[in-house]
């Protein structure tokens, strides 16, 4: 089954039914040293860094499905108000967390 | 006796090879900075310039709004998050300057044409990523700012300044 996910508070057109919590999913990631190299020099000319955007997209991604996971095993069929934190951890490291509240839906 | 000395001349050689390197390397990179970042990010925000305006054209307006509720969207079936990021970063002749005129303070261009860039891109990815995909319409669209990765050798700053947006929304169709 498929989970829905939304950043507002109730689903429009939806009615919340259930509420099982907060799921949440976090995920912690590094740099690769040869990327950080080549993120360097592109960095002379300025603009996107296209190496680092990848990294940080993937890694959050797989947070947010790790709290879809989390999610589902509660039982739940959405989570709603779901929100991003990032906060660096030691040594050029990220931690990349997704959270929302997981319930029930049902349409009108 | 001889090859004691040849091994150290190569020594020497590769030291002064290396030496060159560094030496050169840094002035160059900096006066190529001072000549092509400006040209790279103008060629880049003119791309963007003619993204949003294909993307205006096909959707008749704009398909990213931040209210909570829909606008145009009468019955909704299916709903879903959407995100997308990007990093940016000043070249090293906009922080050269902007380390300048720090000492002053006041208003610093050369960042902020950086981080403008790097939020009308942002949104723009995500207009097209609803299209892409699609959402009918983004709703209750975020717009983050993270200093990601700014430890370096374990000074707390950002060395190369480096910023990350992200632009998060619900999609529903």
């Amino acid at each position: 089954m498929e989970i829905m996910t939304s950043n507002t508070e109730t689903i429009p057109g939806f009615k919340i039914t259930k509420s099982f919590g907060v799921a949440t999913g976090s995920t912690v990631r590094a740099k690769h040293i040869g990327k950080d190299i080549l993120a360097g020099l592109k960095n002379i000319v300025g603009g996107e860094l296209k190496a680092y955007t990848e990294l940080l997209m993937e890694a959050r991604t797989e947070a947010l499905g790790r709290m879809m996971m989390d999610a589902g095993q509660r039982g739940a069929n959405a989570v709603v108000n779901v929100r991003f934190a990032t906060s660096s951890v030691a040594g050029g490291a990220a931690e990349l967390f997704a959270y929302g509240t997981a319930v029930t839906v049902e349409q009108e | 006796m001889y090859e004691f000395v040849e091994t150290e001349s190569v020594i020497v050689l590769a030291l002064i090879l290396i030496f060159l390197v560094f030496v050169a390397f840094f002035p160059l990179a900096f006066i190529y900075s001072m000549l092509f970042g400006w040209i790279h990010q103008s060629s880049r925000a003119k791309k963007l310039l003619v993204r949003e305006q294909r993307v205006a054209g096909v959707v008749g307006g704009d398909n990213i709004h931040t209210l909570s509720s829909p606008i145009n969207l009468e019955k909704i079936s299916q709903c879903g998050l959407v995100m997308t990021n990007i990093t940016v970063s000043p070249s090293w002749w906009q922080l050269f300057v902007g380390g300048i005129k720090s000492i002053f303070g006041g208003q610093i261009q050369s960042y902020d044409k950086v981080l403008a860039y790097g939020r009308a891109e942002v949104m723009q990815r995500l207009r097209e990523q609803a299209l892409g995909e699609g959402w009918s319409e983004i709703i209750n669209v975020r717009v983050e700012t993270s200093m990601v990765m700014n430890k370096v050798k374990g000074r707390q700053q950002n060395k190369i300044g480096t910023l990350e947006f992200l632009a998060y929304g619900t999609g529903i169709r």
